[in-house]
């Protein structure tokens, strides 16, 4: 879908369906916002808010307890909390693939989705950033010893620069800030419209405000544009830097089935992969249950379906690799250690994970399933399951059965251990639910755009 | 000499500021502060100390030799001292029985002496009474038993001073007797000695002197008669010889799986009704070889393959007087046959002394039980224990119970309510030995002094100032011991001729050597050999052979409420906290049984139920269970760890399954019934082998060779090199001053966990309780590894055991220290891995990267809400907070004084001047500890040596500990 031609009209269906009007866009997508919500979104906040009140209760006990409240033990010494970790940040790669990296290969479909997928990211990068905090044994000494600062008043001491964790601090916060930036400056224009649509003043004071005086000038949006492409641009290194980095943290370590040089593509194509999962779950629900069926079309969930597909095959591809090396190594410890996912006691893990990731995938291959959003719904619920226990895998299977046999144990997580996964899944969903309602879903304005470019013949393609 | 990065800081301090311009700055922000808000310092009072006591300066630690009272062995200790605090205890170097070790049952002995469950008071009739109160009513008891049938009541007491108290006592009460039992009793090698040489003496073992051992079921490593003289004499035959390489050759016969039965180089698993005829096996074969006439001994048969007795019996018969047999066996026909094989190999004299016999086990097991008879009978009008638990740890305990209620008067002396105690009307709080004079005579020429290291802490009186009392003479036990001394010690000795002088030196080094008489005996009477008899008979069918034994750790038990001990595993078990009925894994399966299940074990009339083990190299129809654990209340230590001060949430604490097995002490077959309740132990080693299951694949960790191999090896030249990594992205450290490396010798190491305590008790380590071992959270900085051949899905059915001490390897390239982010962890300019646990946020990433596990995570708050046991801590080791990661630093505390020492002296530092807490403990001194850059140090030697190699070294991670590979004198 990269260069266009007259005859394209006809041979792609439209982005947006039913014939809308720029008038019908605007009440629609601002119909979540203004609307009393259905009982169906009330049932689904009160679900995650639920589960998110039960992550806090957990993570204070974690936390007035201490860190033994986890399952973790003398040779397991990470366990949920980097799984979860690495899987949250994986999460977001989607987010910030759709909208800076699709922005910059001017895929139009896009428009419909990056709005949420964005909102996906963020949060889905609070989540993750969450983890390590909470993980570390001193949480108060934590955040003020990872943060450097001048002047440096603890002696000759500075941070540690040779470690991985380090560079996830840093790799962490930037791209938080950057998915941020980006997000927010997309949502200039669509405030804009949100306030001139409200009804009540102070809804209107508040998203007048929120735009940031957006005035809808040409000027304002050549700048606006400019901003937008920039921030991509910054934005599309760090879907490859950041898991790179976060891949670092288990690469540059000692631990057979960790110290691999496959991680970095091998974590940020599981990372696309997961996040194209997540979009695809999230998606799915929102246009059945938001009435958002026209603006995220069949073709939309088609396309990423074609996507997680494809990175499907990169991870399972990646999987033989690293036990075909494993074995070619010739190395004890690496052999082992893949006879041991395989047969090991966590076996189930492993087997359910390579089911999940590479076997349930390759039903995207007929289009039919690819346009059936109820099955895809499932599909992607599968991959989010393979996902997570990919990492799990590789944490927990590397380490508990490492060099030396007479530490070898079991990690069983405890019900604080599942407090957290589950707080974490509380606190996606309840600010997804709270964003669905307090702000534009779906860019109006890009929307707006691609309309304009459709019913202009798609002259304006790149 | 200081590390290079404190000069620097030095330095850097001294140029920018003068010490009256700090002060000045101090000054003057001091005084705005205080006027700047109402903030005071909390109240206390620093009173100097009027007269100074002589040589004692604060923050300084001084140390005192003394005697170990962990059991009757009595071996040399050294107490560190600290702001008047014993707060280790320490092997006594120059001591000629023990050499310089100390086991971990003695040095957890400290802790006994802050255990907060410790009588505070004499009580008469459950109430705290006033010592002067006690006295006069026992005294007046005393009186009016006078002529009644009284008993007193002890274990065996190598104390001469003690000794004669109670013959003051007995003087003075003249219808008092004296009975002496053992709970791990060595009647039977008496009652032999008795018939064969016409003394009942026990021997004094050498086995030093032994090229060649034979043990049937005697675990001398471990816990037999004195383990800690035993290990450091035997790890002397254990180092092959440079040239053409010898090594000594231990064959061990047992019917459970032992500590010694695990170093041998050859053992063979036998049931305890086969020992007779094993043992008979030999004798007869020797005889034949020998051409001395075969002792009668009946019918034998036994499942030892007569290839290994063949192999004992030829090989004893090549080393005449220069072997030796030994058995832990009660049964007296079986000590009869070791006196005759020892008496026909000419070892008497050699490899075993009974002219200067061992004075630390004298009890006798047949007028104990006598003395049972009698109470239970109610002929006995008054008992008194002293320092004994028979209701526990005898297994007539249950009747002397019962027989104690209507005994018109009984007395203890014991340092706690115990079950003897509890059932008494007098009792008398007993010191601790640290807090008591003494003295202890273990082998006669050998006596050594008990001297008091604190003042008691509670309103408690050593047994031989109550005892003194009782008798009338109200006499101090400094002044009994000194007198005694004065008259019995002294004019023995021909070192001094003052006694002043005498005294003085014997309290500086801590013992005395005096020339003692040789004690004749007669020669072997071979009428002793008639009617020799296997008294262990086979059992029924569908039962199981009953063996019970003490264990490394608890021992015969009277020290189950100390937690380092509760908590530390068993060297071969690797179960920590409970006792266990162990099965051979044929039985277990046999059964259905696996690890955990609880099971019912009986015979006939009692029975008790605890968990199940399964143990590679136990003999088919045999089970076998601990002694020393199942005592009332000890279950509260493992309830009280981890504490808490406040919890948010419910932590899990485990109960203990644990039971007394000393009723089923004679016990010969039991019944055993599965039980359905599953409860698993508190395992701190998962995985038993060095293969893999899968791939079958050993890792090395532990090398092993046998002689003939080594002494190929030892031609070719050193095994360890440097080549197995490359200079790597990092620039090396360098080493300008010193650089500390650790040697390990796995021919001396017996895996006996001294060395682990001693590090327990150094570092400030904390005890987490069941639960959380369960859980593998233990916190040992120090662990001994225990490796059986093979692997778990091809498990022999006899394997052989490897022990292996590991700590953090120190290495130069350490994978812990690039991965913390917040740099807690670093190294220095002397080779050693600091941790700083004011910087460590607790990310855990080292713990993973460390390819040895010997990182340790403080989960929890491990800090005990316990007064007393609190003046156990060493004030020169951080106690951590949770959420930090610790482990081994080399003990940098004591480097660091030893530096501060030098420097002070303007030296260098001696070699073995810095001896870290496990290298000083080590009894057989396997662990050796010093400065690599110093080529004429011990460590530079071994590190070159060509049994030395280094753990994962194909890694890249250049350790700083050398073991030495593990030689086995057997055939290739």
């Amino acid at each position: 879908m990269t260069s266009a031609t007259a005859t394209s009209e006809i041979l792609r269906p439209p982005l947006v369906e039913g014939g809308k009007t720029y008038g019908q866009i605007t009440d629609d997508i601002c119909a979540p916002m203004e609307k009393r919500p259905p009982l169906g979104w009330f049932l689904a906040f009160s679900v995650s808010g639920l589960a998110l009140l039960w992550g806090v209760i957990m993570v204070t006990d974690l936390i007035w307890t201490g860190v033994g409240t986890w399952g973790l033990n003398k040779t397991v010494s990470w366990g949920f909390a980097i799984t979860n970790f690495v899987f949250w940040v994986g999460i977001g790669h989607a987010g910030t693939l759709i909208s800076a990296i699709l922005l910059l290969f001017r895929q139009k479909w896009r428009t419909a989705i990056n709005r949420s997928a964005e909102a996906m990211t963020i949060f889905a990068v609070m989540c993750a950033g969450l983890n390590p905090l909470l993980h570390m044994g001193r949480i108060w000494r934590g955040l003020y010893w990872l943060f450097p600062y001048y002047p440096n008043t603890m002696g000759p001491l500075f941070v540690n620069f040779r470690s991985p964790l380090l560079w996830d601090v840093f790799a962490v916060s930037t791209y938080l800030t950057i998915s941020l930036l980006f997000w927010y400056m997309g949502l200039l224009p669509d405030l804009a419209t949100a306030a001139a649509h409200a009804k009540g003043a102070i809804r209107r004071f508040i998203f007048r405000t929120l735009s940031l005086g957006w005035s809808g000038s040409a000027r304002t949006w050549m700048q606006h544009e400019k901003a937008s492409l920039l921030l991509a641009g910054l934005a599309t290194p760090l879907v490859l830097s950041v898991h790179t980095v976060v891949s670092m943290d288990f690469a540059c370590a000692l631990v057979p089935g960790w110290h691999s040089t496959i991680f970095p593509p091998f974590f940020v194509t599981g990372a696309i992969f997961s996040g194209f999962a997540m979009v695809l779950t999230l998606l799915t629900l929102s246009r059945e249950f938001l009435g958002f069926k026209d603006y995220i079309t069949l073709k939309h969930i088609d396309a990423m379906c074609k996507v997680t597909l494809f990175t499907s095959m990169i991870v399972g591809l990646a999987y033989a690799t690293e036990a075909l090396i494993g074995w070619y190594s010739a190395n004890t410890f690496e052999r082992f250690f893949f006879i041991n996912s395989a047969v090991g006691p966590y076996h189930y893990c492993y087997w359910t994970m390579i089911f999940c990731n590479v076997v349930t995938p390759q039903f995207l291959w007929f289009k039919k399933i690819r346009r059936t959003p109820a099955v895809v719904f499932v599909i992607s619920i599968f991959i989010n399951i393979g996902m997570w226990l990919e990492r799990f895998n590789i944490i927990v299977i590397g380490l508990h059965r490492d060099f030396l046999t007479s530490s070898w144990t079991m990690y069983k997580p405890t019900y604080v251990d599942w407090g957290l996964f589950i707080g974490l899944f509380g606190l996606f969903f309840t600010c997804f639910l709270l964003f669905s309602r307090s702000l534009p879903m779906i860019a109006m304005s890009e929307i707006k755009h691609v309309l304009s470019s459709e019913k202009h013949g798609g002259k304006q393609h790149a | 000499m200081p590390p290079l990065k404190e000069k620097k800081i030095e330095t850097a301090l001294k140029t920018g500021l003068t010490r009256s311009d700090f002060l000045k700055t101090m000054g003057v922000g001091l005084a705005a502060m205080g006027g700047a808000c109402d903030w005071r310092w909390p109240h206390a009072k620093a009173v100097p100390e009027i007269d100074r006591p002589e040589g004692v300066t604060p923050g300084v630690a001084r140390w005192q030799a003394s005697t170990c009272g962990g059991c009757s062995a009595s071996c040399g200790a050294l107490v560190k001292i600290r702001d008047g605090r014993p707060i280790k205890m320490e092997g006594l170097k120059k001591h000629p029985l023990s050499q310089g070790g100390l086991c971990a049952r003695g040095q957890a002995t400290l802790l006994d002496l802050y255990d907060s469950g410790r009588l505070r008071d004499p009580l008469v009739n459950a109430k705290k009474v006033t010592w002067a109160d006690w006295d006069t009513m026992a005294v007046a008891k005393l009186k009016a038993l006078h002529g009644k049938p009284v008993r007193l009541v002890t274990q065996t007491l190598p104390n001469p001073s003690l000794n004669a108290a109670i013959a003051e006592f007995l003087s003075a009460y003249p219808s008092v007797k004296h009975v002496i039992y053992d709970p791990i009793s060595s009647s039977s090698i008496l009652d032999a000695h008795q018939k064969t040489h016409g003394k009942r003496v026990l021997p004094h073992y050498q086995f030093a002197n032994a090229k060649v051992i034979v043990a049937f079921d005697a675990d001398f490593l471990g816990t037999w008669i004195s383990p800690v003289e035993f290990a450091a004499d035997w790890a002397k035959g254990r180092v092959p010889t440079s040239g053409s390489p010898k090594m000594s050759r231990h064959i061990h016969f047992e019917s459970r799986v032992s500590l010694t039965g695990s170093n041998a180089d050859l053992r063979v698993p036998i049931k305890p009704s086969e020992e007779y005829s094993t043992i008979s096996s030999v004798a007869i074969r020797l005889a034949k070889i020998l051409g001395v006439p075969v002792p009668h001994v009946g019918e034998v048969s036994t499942s030892a393959s007569s290839e290994s007795l063949d192999q004992a019996a030829q090989i004893l018969a090549q080393h005449k007087k220069e072997s030796l047999v030994v058995s832990g066996s009660s049964d007296l026909s079986v000590q009869i046959l070791v006196n005759w094989m020892n008496s026909v190999l000419g070892n008497y004299g050699n490899t075993l002394d009974i002219q200067k016999p061992s004075q630390v086990r004298a009890g006798n097991d047949a007028a104990m039980e006598e003395f049972v008879k009698e109470m239970a009978s109610g002929k006995i009008a008054g008992v008194i224990f002293v320092e004994a638990n028979p209701v526990y740890d005898h297994p007539l305990g249950e009747k002397l119970a019962k027989a104690l209620a209507k005994t018109e008067w009984t007395v203890s002396l014991s340092n706690r309510l115990d079950e003897t105690s509890s059932h008494v009307s007098f009792v008398a709080a007993d010191s601790h030995l640290l807090e008591s004079w003494g003295d202890a005579e273990p082998v006669p020429g050998v006596i050594t002094v008990v001297q008091p290291a604190i003042r008691p802490l509670f309103n408690s009186r050593p047994a031989m100032e109550t005892l003194l009392s009782l008798a009338g003479k109200t006499q101090s036990a400094y002044d009994f011991v000194r007198s005694y001394w004065k008259t019995h010690v002294f004019p023995k000795q021909k070192s001094s001729h003052n006694f002043d002088h005498f005294w003085d030196t014997s309290l500086e080094s801590g013992f005395a050597v005096y020339q003692a008489p040789a004690l004749s005996h007669s020669s072997f009477s071979s009428v002793s050999l008639l009617g020799l008899k296997n008294s262990r008979p086979q059992t029924k069918n569908g039962e199981f052979e009953f063996v019970s034994y003490a264990p490394v750790n608890l021992y015969d038990g009277h020290q189950a409420f100390n937690p380092w001990l509760e908590e530390l595993p068993d060297p071969v078990t690797r179960v920590s906290w409970e006792n266990y009925v162990q099965f051979s894994p044929a039985d277990a399966k046999r059964l259905g049984i696996t690890e955990g299940r609880m099971v019912r074990v009986s015979d006939g009339k009692k029975s008790f139920e605890i968990p199940a083990q399964v143990q590679l190299g136990m003999p088919e129809g045999v089970v076998a269970a601990a002694l020393g654990y199942g005592r009332i209340t000890a279950d509260d230590i493992a309830a009280n760890y981890p504490i808490t001060k406040i919890k948010f949430f419910p932590i899990e604490i485990a109960k203990l399954y644990t039971a007394n097995v000393y009723p089923f002490l004679n016990s010969n077959s039991v019944s055993v019934a599965a039980g359905s309740e599953m409860h698993p132990l508190a395992k701190i080693q998962r995985y038993d082998f060095q293969k893999d299951p899968y791939l079958q694949e050993s890792r090395h960790v532990v090398r092993e060779e046998t002689l003939e191999e080594y002494a190929k090896n030892a031609a070719g030249g050193g095994s360890s090199s440097d080549s197995s990594s490359g200079d790597g992205l990092w620039s090396k450290h360098d080493y300008p001053g010193h650089k500390w490396t650790m040697s390990v010798d796995l021919n001396r190491c017996s895996g006996c966990a001294a060395c682990v305590i001693a590090c327990q008790a150094e570092n400030n380590i904390p005890t987490v309780g069941k639960s959380e071992v369960r859980k593998s959270r233990d916190m040992y900085w120090l662990r001994i590894d225990r490796y059986y051949s093979g692997s778990e899905t091809n498990a022999p059915a006899n394997p052989t055991v490897a022990f292996q001490p590991m700590t953090c390897q120190q290495c130069d390239n350490a994978p812990c220290e690039t991965v913390c982010p917040v740099a807690a962890t670093t190294h220095s300019s002397e080779g050693i891995n600091m941790q700083t646990y004011n910087r460590c946020v607790g990310t855990r990433y080292c713990e993973n990267n460390c390819p040895y596990k010997v990182r340790r995570f403080n989960w929890f708050d491990y800090e005990r809400d316990n007064a007393v046991q609190d003046l156990v801590l060493n004030p020169d080791v951080t106690v951590r907070q949770r959420g930090v990661m610790e482990k081994c630093n080399f003990c940098y505390q004591r480097i660091r004084d030893a530096e501060i020492t030098a420097q002070i002296e303007n030296r260098k530092i001696h070699d073995g001047e810095v001896q870290t807490a496990c290298v000083q403990s080590c009894p057989t001194q396997a662990l050796s500890f010093g400065d690599i850059n110093d080529s004429n140090s011990q460590v530079a030697a071994k590190a070159v040596s060509s049994r030395a190699y280094r753990a994962l070294e194909e890694l890249g991670v250049k350790p700083s500990i050398y073991y030495q590979t593990k030689v086995r004198n057997v055939k290739s």
